[in-house]
């Protein structure tokens, strides 16, 4: 994989929901293997911004370019671009009508064309990594919410993503839960997964990140490194969200 | 969409008539229902008609199954088809092109203002001067474009019922929205649409004695062409009506069961 080279490019991307500016001129790089936490209160535009990455959201103006295409571009392909950067929803967004395996399946049989024997045994392997292997045949309603979530982390890996999105993935987790889950992406950053996370997690963005953005009213208010970040923070509208938060 | 799905009030228009013990689903003692009494009553009398009662009713009796076959084939092929329309409808009613969602709107609004008879009528005569279209392709084509309109509005409905997030999911997995509408959407919606869809089928089935007016030789046609030349009128439709109701209680029933199903396989 190529290191210290751009995964991410964001230029000047704005985004409006009716009159609300929810991103205003946005301009990011994320490297390979990089871990990019932001955080901000609600509604600063985290969310939109990360769901822009993979255009659930379209940006009204600017560009987003992932690898080395740019997703807005009506020749790119975008379904080719939405396997490699695999998202993991606040809501976990399981299928419930499918098994534990059968979720993690689907998409490669689907869309990867894979075998089903090939599927299964890349599946196992990740239901394994989330440790939920033993869930394999149950529906996902029996599951708890903490292994629903890990359930699509595994679904999202099985597209072998080279980049993974992290919308406020333990933001419905109770804390023993949301340990579990943090466990998981633990583990994907120690492999060096570059990861966009937004977060209400204070101490696992301090831990996980190597850069912290934070986000106000649409924009990028501040970035540094989390070291940095969390005991020196520059501007005073970051001083006073992390006041509130920690 | 898991509310919806255990509150049998909101699938099923008539839970009582078809059986279903909605309001008291964990007392198993309460088996005395008015569907059962209606489809008891309706065996019974018509058994002791055929049997005590021979003339004319066993002619009669006899005289019949051949129309109850005709209105099964015109309201199975009639049903098929208005599922496939039904089902383009309501995917054109949800899609973001503007055009396709336009025209299948107009087509629902249209429909549905227009007297299923006067439809009928329509297609068969109006449409007659210019093809011709035999009478039985004429009536399955003019139920299949009603009902395909109201179908429509339940795959709509049932489709909407399933979570944003479940499209989103199947998105962000590099599906096509074809491929994640058929994997993940459909078989959702499925469950939420089959009820509904059993009660247009029921639906369906009674209004097909319309196509009787075509020379479609269904279930009323062959009762009214025995009256016609026997003159026992009453005994006639009495058998008629009874057998509609025999088989239309069937098939609630059938309903309700497949909801029971779906409800406990959840």
């Amino acid at each position: 994989m190529p290191e210290n080279k751009a995964a991410v490019r964001v230029f000047n991307a704005v985004k409006y929901f009716g009159a609300l500016k929810a991103l205003d001129n946005v301009t990011l790089d994320i490297r390979y293997g990089e871990r990019v936490v932001i955080v901000g209160p609600s509604g600063s535009g985290k969310s939109t911004l990360l769901r822009s990455l993979n255009r659930l959201e379209i940006i009204d103006s600017g560009r987003i370019i992932i690898g080395s295409s740019d997703i807005n571009d009506p020749g790119t392909d975008i379904n080719r671009i939405r396997e490699e950067t695999g998202m993991v929803f606040q809501s976990f967004n399981v299928f419930p009508h499918k098994t534990v395996l059968e979720n993690v399946n689907l998409a490669q049989m689907v869309v990867k064309k894979r075998s089903k024997k090939e599927a299964t045994h890349i599946s196992m392997n990740l239901l394994k990594k989330v440790d939920i292997m033993e869930k394999a045949g149950q529906y996902p309603w029996k599951l708890s919410r903490g292994q629903q979530q890990r359930l699509a982390i595994a679904r999202a890996l099985a597209m072998r993503p080279k980049i993974m999105l992290f919308d406020e993935a333990t933001s419905s987790l109770d804390p023993e839960m949301t340990g579990e889950v943090l466990a998981v992406m633990r583990t994907l950053a120690v492999e060096g997964m570059t990861m966009v996370i937004v977060t209400h997690e204070m101490g696992f963005a301090r831990e996980i990140a190597d850069r912290v953005i934070f986000m106000d009213s649409g924009a990028i208010i501040e970035e540094n490194v989390p070291e940095i970040f969390f005991r020196n923070p520059q501007k005073e509208r970051t001083r006073l969200f992390l006041d509130q938060t920690l | 969409m898991a509310q919806i799905i255990r509150d049998p009030q909101k699938n099923f228009h008539n839970p009582d008539i078809a059986g279903v013990r909605a309001a008291s689903g964990k007392k198993d003692s309460r088996r005395v229902t008015a569907w059962g009494i209606a489809f008891t009553g309706a065996v019974a009398a018509v058994a002791y008609l055929v049997i005590f009662k021979r003339d004319p009713y066993l002619a009669i009796f006899k005289f019949l199954p051949d129309g109850i076959a005709v209105t099964f084939q015109v309201t199975v092929s009639a049903v098929l088809l208005a599922l496939i329309i039904g089902l383009c409808t309501g995917l054109a009613r949800i899609s973001e092109n503007k055009i396709i969602h336009l025209t299948a709107s107009v087509y629902v609004e249209v429909i549905r203002g227009i007297p299923l008879l006067v439809q009928l009528f329509y297609i068969y005569f109006a449409l007659g001067r210019i093809i011709n279209i035999p009478a039985m392709a004429s009536a399955v084509i003019a139920m299949a474009i009603c009902y395909g309109a109201y179908m429509g509005e339940i795959f709509r409905a049932g489709i909407q019922a399933v979570p944003k997030g479940q499209m989103e999911a199947a998105r962000s997995l590099g599906m096509t929205s074809v491929q994640a509408m058929r994997h993940v959407i459909l078989p959702q919606a499925v469950k939420t649409i089959l009820p509904p869809l059993g009660n247009e089928f029921v639906a369906l089935l009674k209004d097909s004695s319309l196509v009787s007016i075509l020379a479609v030789s269904d279930l009323l046609r062959r009762g009214r062409e025995f009256a016609a030349e026997s003159f026992t009128y009453f005994e006639t439709y009495t058998m008629v009506a009874l057998l509609y109701l025999i088989i239309t209680l069937l098939f609630s029933r059938l309903t309700g069961i497949m909801e029971e199903r779906i409800n406990a396989g959840k």
